[in-house]
């Protein structure tokens, strides 16, 4: 049906799909009125401060709280013995691993959590903590994973002396936590023997840490008389989090109620459960009296669920032309000194194996090895798609190198190893079926709009003159939105997620969902969506998430995964009510369902335009006015099980111009493209890509969190972690083409971790390629001027 | 964090004077602002305390002292010095060879090579600045050995070592050591700017 | 601890607290006078997200005592609005999508208020300097410069309007 003003302007009205309307949640925050963790005030609320390990490995020898315990206003300070008749001490994490809750007669990391304080006041408990005494035995630390496995290495997890497994397959040391292989190791093997061309290099992803805005912290509440339990706490995956607290606590999910309102960032940094929380809740059990934890910038960036620290070596096998005929993968991992962070368990390196990228790829093998060290637990982190970040940041670097090695050119060598279009669905040889993709014409309209031959010819022409100027390039895949419940779980709940919609009978509506909101605006988006599917405007849907009372189960927001999972879930549950509603307005018209067709916001009789009923029309009469033998009410709840996982990819380019004297780099120009599918809100998904690669810019230029060798933190506060501010970001261009996801009901993709996944290789590849007429095939992040000066300096090019 | 330093002070007594004071491990203990040997456990065991003050907060380490060897021939020590802050927070050990050089009648050097490891909240925050300020603990160190040499011997020069030995810091202010530093790099960044000139 | 009376004037109204000597001003604006909007986000004065104006000018209250508001004027971004109008940095940040989780947004609104009133017609990278001691993970600023680019229009056009109906 053509669309008319008339109907353009019912369109309008609905601000749905499509619609760069403004965020529904921006009123309160830019009130100040928002509510987050630390803004919870309850009566009676004490607060807990927790004592921590100066040392990375060291025996606890004793804990003295005896002058904590006399300073007035400290009400009790636990430690592992206290937990220990609860045998709460340690507890699972989402790894399938265990983790000391507070530390039980050693520790293995510096700032590992020893005990905790609880004072009527906030200062009363930090003058608290620095009154428990604590004596350590200092024990040998190991900071190199490459040590971890050496036969003379300290044991770093004694608890697990003696299990020849922990969730992931067999041990073959003690600080060895699995191996995870995929594809096919002999053929890969075979054609490696007989390449043309191989290359080969180290590569580092090196340790961040996500580092939201707001720190992690909660409010544990106990009410005695009920018997119930409610948390308040900063958390990405509400029920999840509800699901362990039951487990832990002996107290049934229907007596737990966890609840997130909102959340300063997450960024995978509020997924765990962190020790932390569970001490609070179980002193507010205990105390009978709401406690209060809020964790310090330092403890967050020191103890709080880091990135990446991914040692890899990297090759790939190819003919002269540059056509790649297999990958080898091999990486260490170092997980610190607990496996803490999510792991679906059939993937306890994530979805690492998608590091074939955009790329066909006949035969490939990839190994992850992963090792216990002295330094804070986590790996999976930080906007990465569940090591995706890992992934793409190799096979993107060592396309760059293949082409180094072969003269070929940094954008041809892409054409030329691309899965074609007819190609879709294409099942990679590490056993992924990407559904759909087409990357060329991405690639096309980048190279176009930056103007790429004139870039080369720039550059030619700046290297004649002694300048260093590069140009960097990323085609990368991603995969979001977990998952299927046959190919993943975590803690054995499927990774479906969930919707509940009920419309009002003035036609209004209410939706929840099981994701969880940190900023990406699920309460505008989410609205768009029923709007366009039941033709209600988004300003009268009132979205909510976060309260496991309300909301139906989901495993909340992260992996970019409310888009492809949580949005599917509410086009289903939307379309179960319009399934309905049409029902209803037959029976107001007096026609059977096969005489109608839907049009934006009304049901409307094929061919007699006027003979309609609205949605709001059609709501009212759910409850005042339904068919013979139908319930009241016009609702519905859907839980969506993702048949796949999605794929969205991009094209990226960055320019960099580098000061040979300093090794300053100057990002002169970012261009990004994004095919996310089906886009929902151009201005928020806009706004992702811009904080994506701003992240991406932070992690490829200076973050790390780094160690002295006895396992000492350096640089663990905002004076040395480097947070980008206004001065050093860069000015980004977005574009986007449109391929959507064949299964997903509305052909959507996700998209707020591709920025960060496709931008640190692309500004890595950029400034690498400033270097390559010099012979550099690779350094590692992060490319701080000083890193890059004394590169410079080495190769005898700092003039 | 480990920081190796070698360092020479010069002291205007004799080698022996200052040999016998080296031996004295309680008077010499006294030498390092804020610190006192607390126990004796036997010839060569001691146990310690030293209290460190930066700005208001103050921190007290406990530690153990063994003295691993003295030989009279070369005029030379070796002390093994462990110990943590009473809270915990931070730990440090040091590997002292201390011997004393002649040079002429009434001057010798003492001769310092010590292995610093810190551990903890120090090393962490501090890690930057352990190079700088080990330094200027040991100086201050020094300077009290010298002056507590010569006020054992006889005369107004004696005495007015003396008169510096009880003028000299009772604590380890590591604020006032910071900002030593500071004005220490100042001052040689404008020397050598006005040597330039 | 003995505490102290301090009195000053918040959001134009009068307020008195008693705190402690070592008592930061941003705990004593979010937990005794329960104005919330101002956040903690490190504790190194770095983040900026306590960004409140006193006396005139843009601090961090997390890098003041509470016993040095006495006396002063102080405005945290509850007092932004006037009249339940929004101020024209808070409508543009709506309009240009200048936040994303919220968390920096009071600081980010603080800062640009004064920094407005300081340089009312700022380059870009007038405004990427003056808004430097502010820190976004969300948004990657982009969009928080244009809010502020766009507020800026708004107050010198509607000077300009007051001026010609003066």
């Amino acid at each position: 049906m053509a669309a008319t003003a008339e109907s353009l302007e019912r369109k309008d009205k609905l601000e749905g799909i499509g619609c760069a309307r403004k965020r529904k949640e921006d009123p309160r925050f830019i009130q100040g009125k928002g509510t987050y963790i630390d803004d919870i005030k309850l009566p009676g609320m004490v607060y807990g401060a927790l004592v921590r390990s100066p040392h990375a490995h060291a025996r606890i020898k004793s804990i003295n709280k005896e002058k904590a315990l006399a300073l007035p206003g400290v009400i009790t300070v636990l430690t592992a013995d206290d937990l220990k008749p609860l045998s709460l001490h340690w507890m699972p994490t989402l790894g399938s691993d265990v983790q000391a809750v507070l530390a039980d007669e050693k520790v293995g990391f510096q700032m590992q959590e020893v005990a905790m304080v609880i004072a009527e006041e906030r200062y009363i408990a930090a003058d608290g903590v620095e009154l428990v005494e604590v004596e350590y035995e200092e024990l040998p630390a190991i900071v190199d994973p490459h040590k971890s496995m050496d036969a003379d290495a300290p044991i770093i997890r004694e608890d697990l002396v003696g299990k020849d497994e922990v969730g992931h397959g067999k041990r073959l040391h003690d600080n060895h936590i699995f191996t995870w292989e995929a594809g096919d190791k002999d053929s890969t093997d075979a054609v490696f023997d007989s390449a043309e061309v191989t290359v080969k290099e180290e590569i580092l992803n090196p340790r961040v840490h996500p580092c939201p805005l707001e720190t992690c912290g909660c409010v544990g509440s106990f009410d005695k008389v009920k018997g119930q339990l409610t948390v308040y706490m900063t958390s990405q995956n509400p029920h999840l989090v509800r699901t362990v607290l039951a487990m832990l606590s002996g107290l049934p999910e229907s007596k737990i109620r966890v609840v997130t309102n909102d959340i300063g960032g997450g960024f995978g940094n509020k997924v765990p459960v962190y020790p932390g929380y569970v001490v609070a809740i179980v002193a507010s059990i205990v105390l009978g009296r709401p406690v209060k934890w809020i964790e310090s910038r330092i403890e967050n960036i020191s103890t709080t669920g880091f990135a990446r620290d991914y040692h890899g070596i990297g090759e790939l096998a190819a003919d002269k032309n540059g056509r790649i005929k297999a990958l080898r993968f091999n990486v260490l991992a170092d997980h610190g000194a607990f496996n803490s962070h999510v792991s679906a368990t059939k993937w306890p390196a994530g979805l690492f194996s998608i590091c074939t990228g955009s790329y066909d790829i006949p035969t490939a093998h990839v190994r992850v090895d992963a090792v216990y060290t002295n330094k804070a637990p986590g790996g999976v982190a930080y906007r990465c798609s569940l090591r995706v970040t890992e992934a793409v940041y190799l096979i993107e670097r060592m396309i760059d190198i293949l082409a180094q090695k072969l003269d070929i050119d940094k954008a041809e060598i892409r054409r030329r190893n691309f899965v074609q279009p007819d190609q879709f669905p294409y099942n990679t040889s590490l056993g992924w079926t990407v559904d759909s993709g087409n990357y060329e014409p991405a690639l096309d309209k980048v190279l176009k709009a930056v103007d790429y031959e004139g870039l080369r010819k720039e550059q030619a022409e700046k290297r004649a003159n002694g300048e260093l100027m590069g140009i960097g390039i990323s085609t990368f895949t991603e995969i979001v939105g977990a998952g299927p419940t046959k190919a993943c779980d975590i803690l054995g709940i499927g990774l479906f997620d969930s919707c509940e919609i009920r419309v009002n009978p003035t036609g209004s509506a209410i939706a929840r969902m099981g994701t969880q909101t940190q900023g990406q605006g699920h309460e505008t988006t989410y609205a768009q969506i029923i709007a366009t599917e039941l033709g209600i405007p988004s300003e009268q849907v009132q979205v909510e998430e976060g309260d496991t009372d309300k909301a139906p189960y989901g495993a909340g927001t992260w992996g970019s995964r409310s888009t492809p999972v949580g949005a599917a879930a509410v086009a289903k549950a939307a379309r179960k009510i319009r399934d309905k509603a049409r029902k209803i307005a037959a029976h107001l018209l007096e026609v059977s369902e096969d005489d109608l067709e839907w049009d934006i916001d009304q049901f409307k009789v094929k061919g007699v335009p006027d003979q309609a009923r609205t949605m709001k029309e059609i709501a009212m009469a759910a409850y005042s006015n339904v068919p013979d033998g139908m319930e009241n009410g016009l609702e519905a709840v859907d839980y969506y099980d993702p048949p796949n996982f999605t794929f969205p990819f991009g094209a990226y380019v960055c320019v960099v111009d580098i000061d040979p004297k300093t090794g300053e780099i100057k990002v002169r120009r970012f261009y990004a493209l994004d095919d996310c599918g089906t886009r929902i809100n151009d201005m928020i998904i806009d706004g992702q890509v811009h904080g994506g690669l701003t992240e991406a810019f932070a992690v490829a230029m200076g973050q790390l969190v780094d160690f002295d060798e006895d396992g000492n933190l350096l640089g663990n506060s905002l004076m040395d972690y480097f947070l980008p501010t206004t001065v050093e970001t860069p000015h980004w261009e977005t574009d986007y083409t449109v391929t959507p996801s064949p299964h997903h009901p509305l052909g959507a993709k996700g998209v707020a971790e591709s920025p960060h996944v496709g931008g640190i290789p692309c500004f890595s590849n950029a400034v690498i390629d400033a270097l390559s007429h010099l012979g550099v095939t690779h350094v590692d992040m992060p490319h701080t001027a000083h890193r890059i000066w004394k590169k410079l300096h080495e190769l005898g090019a700092s003039k | 964090m480990k920081v190796t330093l070698d360092k020479t002070y010069p002291v205007s007594a004799s080698a022996n004077a200052a040999w016998e004071f080296l031996q004295d491990i309680k008077s010499v203990a006294s030498c390092m602002p804020g610190a006192e040997i607390t126990e004796q456990s036997d010839g060569t065991h001691f146990k310690g305390m030293i209290k460190v003050k930066i700005g208001p907060a103050v921190a007290a380490f406990k530690g153990d002292i063994e003295v691993k060897s003295i030989d009279a021939n070369k005029r030379e020590l070796i002390l093994l010095g462990k110990g943590s802050d009473t809270k915990g927070s931070s730990s440090a050990s040091m590997l002292l060879t201390a011997s004393i050089r002649e040079v002429a009648n009434h001057q010798c050097e003492l001769v310092g090579h010590s292995e610093v490891t810190v551990n903890g909240k120090m090393a962490s925050f501090g890690g930057r600045m352990m190079d700088s300020i080990s330094e200027r603990i040991l100086a201050q160190f020094a300077d009290n050995f010298a002056n507590n040499v010569i006020a054992r011997g006889e005369g107004s020069v004696a005495d007015a070592a003396a008169a510096r030995v009880a003028e000299a810091p009772k604590e380890l202010n590591g604020l006032a050591i910071v900002w030593h530093f500071i004005t220490d790099f100042f001052n040689k960044l404008f020397s050598r700017e006005s040597k330039q000139s | 601890m003995a505490k102290t009376q301090v009195s000053f004037n918040l959001n134009g109204a009068p307020v008195d607290v008693l705190v402690e000597p070592r008592e930061l001003l941003i705990h004593v604006l979010r937990e005794q006078l329960d104005q919330t909007g101002s956040h903690i986000g490190c504790e190194t004065s770095h983040c900026g997200a306590c960004t409140v104006d006193f006396n005139g000018e843009s601090v961090k209250s997390c890098t003041l005592f509470a016993v040095q508001a006495q006396g002063a004027e102080v405005m945290t971004v509850e007092g932004l609005a006037s009249n339940g109008e929004l101020h024209p940095l808070q409508q543009a940040f709506m309009d240009e999508h200048g936040l994303q989780c919220g968390y920096c947004t009071p600081g980010m609104l603080m800062r640009s208020y004064r920094f407005l009133l300081e340089n009312s017609d700022p380059s870009e990278i007038e405004i990427r300097e003056g808004m430097s001691g502010n820190l976004c993970r969300c948004t990657g600023y982009q969009n928080i410069i244009k809010s502020i680019q766009k507020a800026a229009t708004v107050i010198n056009e509607a000077g300009r309007d007051e001026a010609k109906t003066a």
